[in-house]
């Protein structure tokens, strides 16, 4: 762990207890993790462990129950609702197992939405997106709806929205699950060209093969968490 | 995000919508024309109803039997001219009414008849197209004349009318030479209007048709101001003349009171129809928050990416609301258009309607209420969505 950089993650102490009608279920149990400016950590654990909850807490899009958490030096547990959104719009870069492109829009105009919403004005927009884009290949896809490309080309311009506003963090959920294994290598090389060029970068999966890509790698087993498998 | 912005995504989701939106967007159409068409109907009744009684003076005071059918004490010529002496009253002159079969040639008619003085004409502004009017010789003579309506000229000769001129009408089995015949009028407010009546000297109207049977109604012109003046004088005068009952059998009836009830029937008229069109937008109102509960539903998914991705609470509240907005408006539109093209439509069918631009906005206002009424709850419950709840819903 490099020490001596920024502190993009700092959680401590997080609880996640959902209460259902018969019981309380303590999903996330005393969670604490630090991840610092240009990481590469992989959260590794098998379905049911917490770890897709770790990454909605740490994703600022549900709160702990319990706990302290520090993104990027704010403090989460005292934001309000816009706040959060802001948050998520300018700290974190989301990288969805299926995408989650808006149909209707084109690749071009979903690469855009972040900036829109960070009120960034249209033509500055389209020509940041442009550039994310073709960055990452798709230069010719740029009018191209989510259904007229391949999971490959979808999961790049889900990429490609995730950095448009150069957020200090992205979360990536299960990249690479719904991939094929040539698509699949393709973005975990993105991925690790990002990490190269500063981004700092958390991969939530499954898969030992993916986390081993990673510089670092956390075990989350029954919702506690572990350096060792 | 920007309101540009945002308005741009929502068209771009409605654009992909084409049949959504269309079917949503039917119940404002129908709604907002009906609401364009009935101001413009109750505009156009309106104005019919000021032009019938444009030739009604509203100074005109009607005095009349209170009791159908035979009266005891029925009003005379000489009430006529003891109002007339009053200083409030301009003149007063007696009406006989009756009906009776009349006949020219092959063609008959049941129509009603007024025995009149020459005074008549100018009092409601009747006019003249052919031949003359009845004048103070033919009421001194008893002159067997009669002076006939438009209408009812046009019917006894098969819309020929100027043939009937100067010949002889058969009325009630009497004669009477056709000395006139007036321009068409439009109805007063009388219950079978000018055109279609014959009038005729009312001694002639007492002594050949009606004898005994004379039951006069006076009519009494007033100006406008001294109308309840003139009715005090004329209560007065009749309860002096009329020992037996008095004032109290008979009815006295200004016709500026009967202008204001006809307008105030248009008006309710208005008012009905237009509760109608509100139900109309009401239930299509319905069927845009169904629409967009739906929609909202569809877009659970869509709604939490947005939050993941950084839109607040007030951004999605807001493209939600815009759609509704904007599909109500759009059919708001259609609807006033579809309501203008009605127009000449209804005037096939003899309803008059005069569109306005009051009409236009009123329509438009009540469609876009519609939609932010309606198209409000289900962009709240999108807007207030768990992120998280939201991106799990599948």
């Amino acid at each position: 762990m490099n020490n001596n950089g920024r502190c993009i993650i700092d959680a401590r102490n997080i609880v996640k207890i959902y209460q259902t009608p018969y019981e309380e279920l303590k999903v996330l149990d005393d969670i604490s993790i630090k991840v610092m400016e240009n990481d590469f950590t992989a959260i590794l654990g098998p379905s049911g462990s917490g770890k897709s909850t770790l990454m909605n807490v740490l994703g600022c899009l549900d709160l702990p129950t319990m706990g302290e958490y520090f993104l990027d030096g704010v403090d989460i547990l005292k934001a309000k609702d816009d706040q959060l959104a802001d948050i998520r719009n300018n700290k974190i870069g989301f990288v969805f197992q299926k995408f989650n492109l808006l149909p209707r829009l084109s690749a071009l105009q979903n690469v855009m939405l972040p900036l829109l919403y960070r009120g960034v004005e249209e033509d500055e927009a389209r020509e940041i997106a442009k550039e994310k884009l073709s960055l990452l290949g798709l230069g010719d896809r740029l009018t191209h709806r989510p259904n007229e490309l391949s999971g490959g080309q979808q999961q790049r311009v889900s990429i490609a929205r995730a950095i448009v506003g150069n957020p200090p963090l992205l979360l990536a959920d299960e990249p690479t699950g719904n991939l094929d294994s040539k698509s699949s290598k393709d973005a975990i090389e993105i991925l690790k060209e990002l990490n190269k060029e500063g981004n700092t970068i958390i991969v939530i999966t499954h898969d030992n093969e993916v986390a081993e890509q990673t510089k670092k790698v956390v075990f989350i087993r029954d919702g506690r968490l572990s350096q060792e498998g | 995000m920007k309101l540009k912005q945002l308005l741009k995504i929502v068209l771009i989701n409605i654009y992909h919508n084409k049949m959504r939106t269309f079917l949503t967007t039917l119940g404002v159409i129908v709604g907002t024309a009906t609401i364009f068409l009935v101001v413009a109907i109750g505009r156009g009744g309106e104005a019919q109803v000021n032009e019938q009684y444009s030739r009604l003076n509203v100074g005109t005071i009607m005095v009349m039997p209170a009791q159908r059918g035979r009266v005891l004490d029925p009003l005379t010529k000489e009430d006529a001219e003891l109002f007339q002496a009053s200083q409030n009253i301009k003149m007063a002159f007696p009406i006989l009414n009756g009906s009776g079969s009349m006949k020219y040639g092959n063609y008959s008619s049941n129509a009603s008849y007024y025995g009149i003085l020459p005074a008549y004409l100018e009092a409601n502004n009747l006019t003249i197209n052919q031949g003359r009017f009845l004048d103070d010789t033919d009421e001194s003579k008893r002159e067997r004349v009669a002076v006939i309506g438009a209408g009812l000229a046009e019917l006894l000769t098969d819309g020929n009318p100027t043939e009937i001129l100067d010949k002889t009408l058969d009325l009630n089995r009497r004669k009477f030479v056709v000395v006139g015949i007036l321009n068409r009028m439009g109805d007063s407010g009388s219950p079978q209007g000018f055109d279609d009546t014959a009038f005729i000297p009312y001694s002639a109207a007492e002594r050949y048709l009606l004898g005994t049977r004379a039951n006069p109604t006076i009519n009494a012109i007033a100006e406008v101001n001294t109308v309840q003046a003139a009715i005090q004088d004329i209560t007065t005068i009749l309860n002096a003349n009329h020992l037996r009952g008095g004032s109290e059998q008979f009815r006295i009836l200004d016709a500026g009171s009967r202008l204001v009830a006809a307008q105030e029937t248009a008006r309710t008229m208005s008012l009905l129809l237009l509760s109608v069109a509100v139900v109309v937008l009401i239930v299509s109102g319905i069927g845009i928050m169904n629409v967009m509960f739906v929609t909202v539903k569809e877009r659970t998914k869509e709604i939490g990416t947005l939050k993941a991705i950084g839109a607040k609470k007030r951004e999605i509240l807001g493209q939600f609301l815009i759609e509704a907005v904007v599909i109500s408006l759009a059919g708001g539109i259609l609807g006033v258009m579809i309501g203008g093209g009605m127009v000449p439509l209804l005037k096939y069918f003899e309803i008059l309607a005069i569109p306005s631009l009051s009409g236009v906005l009123i329509g438009l206002l009540f469609s876009v209420t519609t939609g932010v009424f309606f198209g409000f709850y289900p962009a709240w419950q999108a807007a207030d969505l768990n992120p998280i709840d939201a991106l799990r819903y599948e």
